[in-house]
């Protein structure tokens, strides 16, 4: 089969300050095909699709791209007080005299997200849709370019496992009309299901190609990591104590709510909340770490401690150091007096660097220098570190390698075994199977069901999710 | 060592820059600038009746820029600095000119007056923040307006004093002005009461966990809200002590130097403050650099201006100068940045 190279990388070598990032990397995408690029964090991934993508320039080596070249990024680049089609066109606006032929635009877009099947409001704000809908707005601005070649960066960390069936058509359908299209991933179940070929990078090199027809997971995983990958520490029986009541909690933020719900977590247990995301998690995460008013009651034995959905936003200051991270939201714990114990804060950070296997240059780095898995193991170990009773752990794998999300949920895991209850809200259905003992369904902001997971049925959990009746 | 290094391709290069820039203005303008900067530092750094004016200007800039720098670290733009310096000398004045105490106890009650004073000030526009989300750029601006409207009609009415000819409170009684310095200068024990703010708002906001909170608001307010910090007290702490320094200088200048309040009180100081505080990168110790050197160029001014027929305001070209390019430099750093994705 004759094949036509729409991107072309040769040689590709970029360094940051003393640390190589990518090392003569050689890597070619062939129009009509959908391409998987995967390896660790801090691997080169990022790195490599902002060259092709041309944001970064690479200290050495070729790129040839046969047209333009789209990249979706992994965190919205999007205008949120804009409407759809604005941000879509946003930047080759069509004219009309001296200003944007509105109508022209919202029909372009309407017609565009037809053609691919992305079914988005045009006049829906952008700051108000769940983040689905934002990721096919992404994808939108991207494809009105006229792309030949499509760079995904983490395309389903905040999808719903329906939502990616659907994406992943789309993408086809796309690699089918001749875009050559290459998605960065962690995710090996997909790259197995949507990918044609497979690049492996790790370290910066190129260590393995494959056609994805003639290789498995496990040989992806072997390529990725150079070893056998980390497995999740097992859970241990252990007696519950009860520890969270939930009742007729009533409260919403970020645009969703949660109505007269009802749970609890008991100590020793690790409780999954299984959802689409928009349907309530927010409100409840929110609720249960007080930040917006509710009504029904939360009553909690102990202290909690809380891994938040976003960790760039939310958890960290990425300016400050690993040491001074390490003190937020511990602040009137970790000090003599009125003054911050430095020396404290410091032993908990060496103490979390250590046991969470957080590879960064120093404890005085800025965390802005650490790589997303890094940045993820520093949160959750900043929220164990006290032995907190209660554990709130927020997507606390979202965009992060097989190895670090190993590692987190290793750790909830020990703290279960160690007593806490542990809420765990994920829209990653199989991390959610993988480490829960039980699973509780969340639609609409109410608990649609609830599954032992051990005998759990995905399908059921699934059908629940998309809101068909228990 | 790092943090000098920039200092030197930040503020200190710009500074240069700024001079460079002010010498070719005046080159275009046909006056030498070896003239007009001998002129400059001659007027400002020549002798010592010279140094101790300038560090009378550097006092009054030190105060309102270390209470702006406070509410820029906890991410609040006040702008209001000489507004709540106004306030805090009318207090002062206003307590100054009645108080019947012995001298030590008078001078400590009217600079408490001066800080309480510029603190209602600063913490009026942290409430409208914390309540009605009004943003303290516009408020504090307009608060300035209003303190100087205020402090005309107290001056010109209520507290008039009696046989004064002009708009000013009456005088304080000797025994509550700020002991001398330098005897014979108008230079008082204020300046090291500055300089002793500075240390304490620098130790304030580097090791004590009310600075923590401070700057976590202000490098990342929502990961600061998630952290268990109540924003809206914080709001309200952060504008009231900003306002409190400023209003803390104001009540110097009162007590040091015009032994009364009128509305003469500051040519602009607390606009300048925003300058001094931004060359000063936010840290109290670099701003005591950085208001010396404002106090340099407010001080030689005069002289520059006698000496080599330079106007004064030629001094706001190149502070305005050195504002610019430090903002420019910020911005080219910013966009230089290549961060991965």
């Amino acid at each position: 089969m004759e094949t036509v190279n729409a991107l072309e990388l040769r040689g590709i070598r970029k360094t940051f300050g003393s640390v190589v990032a990518l090392d003569g990397v050689d890597l070619d995408l062939q129009a009509g095909e959908v391409h998987a690029l995967v390896g660790e964090n801090g691997a080169g991934k990022s790195t490599l699709a902002s060259i092709a993508f041309g944001t970064l320039k690479a200290d050495s080596g070729t790129v040839r791209a046969a047209g333009t070249v789209g990249l979706v990024h992994q965190h919205f680049e999007l205008v949120g007080r804009l409407r759809v089609w604005q941000n879509v066109v946003l930047g080759r606006e069509p004219k009309a005299g001296w200003s944007i032929d509105a109508r022209t635009a919202r029909a372009q877009v309407l017609e565009l997200a037809q053609k691919n099947a992305l079914d988005v409001d045009p006049d829906a704000f952008v700051d108000e849709l769940p983040v689905g809908a934002q990721q096919r707005v992404e994808l939108l601005r991207e494809l009105y370019r006229d792309p030949v070649v499509l760079l995904l960066d983490e395309p389903t960390a905040a999808l719903a496992p329906a939502e990616i069936g659907r994406f992943f058509e789309t993408v086809r359908a796309l690699a089918a009309r001749g875009t050559a299209v290459m998605v960065v991933t962690h995710k090996l179940q997909e790259v197995m299901e949507y990918s044609q070929r497979v690049s492996v990078l790790r370290r910066g090199r190129m260590v393995a190609q494959y056609r994805t027809s003639e290789t498995n997971v496990a040989e992806i995983a072997h390529a990725m990591v150079g070893g056998e990958p980390a497995a999740v520490a097992s859970r241990q029986a252990v007696p519950l104590r009860p520890c969270l009541r939930v009742l007729d909690l009533t409260a919403v933020s970020a645009s969703s709510g949660v109505e007269r719900m009802s749970l609890h977590v008991d100590g020793g247990e690790i409780v999954g909340i299984a959802g689409v995301e928009g349907n309530g998690q927010t409100a409840l995460a929110d609720a249960l770490a007080g930040l917006v008013p509710f009504r029904g009651s939360i009553e909690m034995n102990g202290t909690a401690g809380i891994i938040p959905q976003d960790r760039r936003a939310e958890g960290l200051v990425l300016d400050w150091s690993l040491a001074q991270n390490v003190v937020l939201g511990r602040q009137r714990r970790v000090r003599r007096g009125i003054v911050v114990d430095r020396a404290r804060a410091r032993a908990d950070a060496q103490t979390i660097v250590e046991r969470f296997d957080v590879r960064a240059p120093s404890l005085d780095a800025p965390v802005r220098a650490l790589s997303g898995g890094n940045q993820q193991k520093l949160l959750a170990g900043r929220a164990l570190i006290d032995r907190p009773a209660f554990v709130l752990a927020y997507q606390p794998t979202r965009g992060i390698d097989v190895g670090a999300a190993a590692l987190v949920q290793s750790r909830l895991i020990e703290a279960r075994n160690a007593g806490a209850a542990v809420l765990l809200i994920s829209f990653d259905l199989d991390e959610i199977l993988a480490i829960a003992d039980r699973v509780l369904v969340m639609y609409r902001g109410r608990i649609a069901g609830e599954f032992a997971s051990a005998s759990a049925d995905r399908a059921a959990i699934g059908r629940l999710m998309a809101g068909a009746a228990a | 060592m790092k943090r000098a290094a920039a200092l030197a391709g930040g503020p200190a290069g710009a500074i240069l820059l700024a001079f460079v820039l002010a010498a070719i203005a005046m080159l275009v303008a046909g006056v030498s600038p070896a003239d007009g900067f001998s002129a400059l530092f001659l007027g400002s750094l020549g002798g010592r009746n010279q140094i101790a004016e300038t560090l009378v200007q550097t006092t009054a800039l030190l105060f309102p820029a270390l209470g702006v720098a406070l509410a820029f670290r906890a991410g609040l733009f006040n702008i209001g600095a000489e507004g709540q310096l106004m306030i805090g000398g009318l207090a002062a004045g206003a307590v100054g000119a009645q108080l019947d105490a012995p001298g030590a106890v008078a001078a400590v009650a009217i600079l408490a007056a001066g800080f309480a004073g510029g603190a209602a000030w600063g913490a009026l526009a942290g409430w409208l923040r914390a309540r009605f989300s009004a943003s303290e750029i516009i408020s504090t601006l307009m608060l300035n307006f209003i303190a100087l409207s205020l402090a005309s009609y107290l001056v010109s009415g209520p507290l008039k004093a009696s046989e004064a000819s002009g708009a000013q409170t009456a005088p304080l009684p000797a025994a509550s002005w700020l002991p001398a310095l330098i005897p014979g200068t108008r230079l008082s024990i204020a300046f090291l009461i500055a300089l002793a703010t500075a240390g304490v708002l620098a130790w304030l906001l580097a090791r004590t966990v009310f600075g923590y909170e401070l700057r976590a608001c202000g490098a990342a307010p929502e990961a600061a809200r998630r952290s268990g910090i109540d924003m809206a007290r914080m709001t309200l702490l952060a504008l009231g002590l900003s306002g409190g320094i400023a209003g803390l200088g104001g009540a110097t200048i009162v007590e040091g130097v015009l032994h009364r309040f009128n509305t003469q009180l500051s040519p602009g100081y607390g606009y300048t403050a925003i300058a001094v505080a931004l060359v000063g990168d936010l840290h109290p110790l670099w701003i005591c650099l950085a208001a010396f050197g404002f106090g340099i160029l407010e001080s030689g001014g005069l002289a520059m201006q006698a000496l080599a027929d330079v106007p004064k305001d030629a001094i706001h070209v190149i502070e305005g100068l050195i504002v610019l390019v430090l903002a420019a430099r910020r911005y080219v750093a910013t966009r230089a940045q290549t961060v991965p994705l």
